[in-house]
């Protein structure tokens, strides 16, 4: 608890850590924060085309009985792994570049790695905005949509847990670094996002499905592909998953942060 | 007030230096971990307690720990062994700027870097004025700090550094950035924190800033603390081994360069500068208001009359400070120098302030025109800092008179009700 109170009394840090990243992000640019939306729009617009035109990829019908798209079956589970591969990235990429900050005044290590998750969150919220607003054209609203909150706190906890675990081993083995990065694509492909679970044969099902990441997919692809609500089994194991990556997580980088100051 | 602001308390600290030598492809395979590394203690068992609302110095060489127990005491670091125990907000100012984003203007830079410094969005919105007023940079503060001069980056940062409004402060030889000018707000605006009751502990390798400024200081030496106890004391006992250290290099150095020293002039010629103390024992090292004596050596093949021997002390900077010369006898009968010899300029209080002097003598005629001999560099005079503090380039060797009441009746005198002195003026007791 004392570790929620100290983060809480240097929240105004955190929150100007965040700033300077989207600040001096688009700085020196035409369209400034227009970029925020014309990435995922046209990363929706190119999926769209390749795996809906010249694969013809044959997507689930969406919750409305009607819509058949797979760029955004695909966007719904990608709107997922962005923010996940942005938090790991951004925590190691945080800790790692704090280095002259930590030596010069006291803060808690793990305040640069939350402040990058702040603006992987703004981001979320963007794709999502985008992914929710064609997903109403379209005619497929629902009250499900109501997941994504719940499926931002646990995606959050999930993903934050598991940066800082990786992101202070890479400050002693910078090894962990390259590896986290080959990981992160066999997760990519271990996780159903540019296919459907379905297609899983079922030997490798049972794998597939302990990865916590594909329940968050799912969740999301529910909520506003599908517009069904996931099960309670399913959904009380993956919170539980999230939660318990994070407390690891956490304690494991409390530990080993001590005396980050003078390693990096 | 009685609780003391800090408690370090049996403080170690062990560092890991590691090995970045080049390893052979086996020792790699072999040797997977990088663990190759040697340890050393930065502090071995240090205690220090700060009271609260006074001004705290740490002094010692490089490498002696002061900064290791600074970031310890800011808790930027953790000791090995140890505790420390703060009561109040700490802001530790080991870097101007520190943060600061080259991409970001001035004024998102004073938010952040404030944030930095624990200051919150609010108090930062109240103090904005006066950081960019104080910065004297309102006309850049929206342009990119990159853009900014080395100068006008640390002035931004010291601004914002001041208004951070601590309970304890923690200052790492910031001090010793900056021109002049910055480096007088610098200490101005320390000392008016001390006198708000801020507590202040201070990393320095000035002894002058350590006497006038702090209460109590500790000196360090390879992680050991010295001495420990009022600043002045502190300071003089580790002036003292500075001194020893300096003076024993200076001989060695006399010792290796006497070799290549050679006879210049013809008729007459310097032989050598040298500097005796008060109680005439030589030394190359003067105290300011101390008593030195300045021998110059001659040398005189044939019977010199009345000669006229001088010499110039000049400072780091290469300006000429003084330049005593003996008074030109006219008349015939003067003094007659043959052979060897030396001649003695005394000083009862010598007047330098601490540095690195440099003396040319030189040998002229009873007329002062023509030079038998002239010697640049002919000796080296070290003033080190002494008990008594010389501030500018002399001490003008004066004294102040006690105070005495102005008694006047003039013209000026009469727009002012006559009744009492002005408050100021009057000497505490003097009021029946």
């Amino acid at each position: 608890m004392t570790a929620a109170t100290e983060i809480w009394s240097y929240r105004n840090l955190i929150y100007n850590l965040a700033q300077r990243e989207l600040r001096s992000r688009y700085k020196k640019s035409l369209l400034g924060w227009l970029w925020s939306l014309i990435n995922p729009a046209s990363m929706l617009a190119i999926y769209t085309v390749v795996f809906g035109v010249f694969f013809n990829a044959q997507p689930p019908t969406a919750g409305n009985g009607r819509t058949e798209s797979y760029g955004l079956y695909l966007f719904a589970g990608l709107v997922v792994w962005n923010f996940f591969s942005g938090t790991v990235n951004g925590a190691i990429i945080a800790l790692q570049t704090s280095g002259g900050l930590l030596n010069k005044v006291y803060f808690p290590p793990s305040a640069p790695a939350i402040a990058n998750m702040i603006t992987v969150v703004l981001q979320a919220l963007i794709e999502t905005a985008i992914l929710a607003a064609i997903m109403l054209a379209l005619g497929n609203g629902s009250v499900t949509y109501l997941l994504f909150p719940v499926l931002l706190v646990f995606l959050s906890m999930f993903s934050l847990g598991f940066g800082l675990f990786v992101s202070v081993f890479n400050v002693f083995y910078r090894d962990v670094g390259y590896l986290v990065g080959i990981g992160m694509q066999v997760l990519f492909y271990a996780t159903p996002i540019i296919y459907p679970l379905s297609i899983v044969p079922s030997w490798a099902l049972p794998v597939i499905r302990l990865n916590p990441l594909t329940q968050l997919v799912e969740w999301s692809r529910d909520a506003f592909y599908n517009l069904s609500w996931p099960s309670l089994g399913p959904f009380l194991a993956t919170a539980l998953a999230c939660t318990a990556t994070f407390v690891v997580g956490w304690a494991v980088f409390s530990v080993k942060a001590r005396n980050i100051a003078e390693e990096l | 007030m009685s609780e003391p602001a800090i408690i370090a308390e049996d403080i170690w600290k062990r560092f890991r230096v590691y090995q970045e030598r080049p390893s052979s492809l086996k020792e790699r395979v072999t040797k997977l971990s990088r663990d190759r590394y040697e340890e050393f203690w930065a502090l071995k068992g240090v205690s220090v307690t700060v009271p609260q609302g006074t001004m705290y110095g740490l002094v010692g060489h490089n490498g002696s720990g002061k900064s290791s127990l600074l970031r310890i005491m800011a808790g930027i670091h953790r000791p090995t062994k140890g505790t420390v125990t703060t009561h109040g907000r700490i802001s530790a100012l080991l870097e101007l700027g520190a943060g600061f984003h080259p991409d970001l203007s001035g004024r998102e830079n004073v938010y952040l870097n404030a944030a930095i410094l624990g200051l919150s969005k609010k108090e930062t919105d109240n103090l904005y004025g006066r950081i960019v007023e104080f910065s004297g940079l309102s006309e850049f503060i929206d342009t990119p700090v990159k853009h900014y001069s080395s100068g006008m980056y640390v002035r931004l940062g010291f601004s914002v550094a001041v208004h951070v409004d601590p309970q304890i402060l923690i200052v790492d030889e910031v001090v010793a950035v900056g021109d002049e000018e910055f480096q007088r707000r610098c200490f101005e605006h320390l000392n008016r924190l001390r006198s708000k009751g801020t507590t202040i502990v201070l990393v320095t390798h000035s002894l002058d800033l350590v006497q006038t400024m702090c209460d109590d200081a500790t000196w360090l030496d390879h992680g050991d603390a010295k001495a420990q106890g009022p600043a002045s004391e502190v300071a003089r006992r580790y002036l003292n081994q500075v001194n020893e250290h300096e003076t024993e290099r200076i001989e060695r150095e006399a010792a290796a360069g006497n070799e290549d020293a050679v006879p210049h002039g013809t008729t007459m010629s310097i032989d050598g500068v040298e500097f005796l103390d008060g109680s005439g024992n030589a030394t190359p090292v003067g105290t300011p208001l101390e008593p030195l004596t300045i021998r110059v050596h001659w040398r005189a093949d044939e019977p010199v009359e009345s000669p006229v021997l001088s010499f110039v002390v000049w400072n780091e900077n290469g300006v000429p400070i003084a330049h005593p010369s003996m008074i030109p006898i006219h008349e015939s009968g003067g003094p007659v120098y043959e052979g060897a010899g030396f001649v003695d300029y005394r000083i009862e209080k010598l007047s330098l302030s601490p540095g690195v002097y440099n003396i040319t003598a030189a040998a002229h005629d009873r007329a002062g025109m023509t030079a038998f001999d002239r010697v640049d560099n002919a000796a080296t005079l070290h003033v080190q800092p002494g008990s008594v503090l010389v501030r500018g380039v002399v001490d003008l060797v004066g004294s102040w008179r006690p105070l005495e009441r102005k008694v006047t009746d003039g013209p000026t005198d009469r727009l002012r009700p006559a009744v009492t002195p002005p408050q100021d003026l009057m000497v505490p007791g003097d009021t029946p």
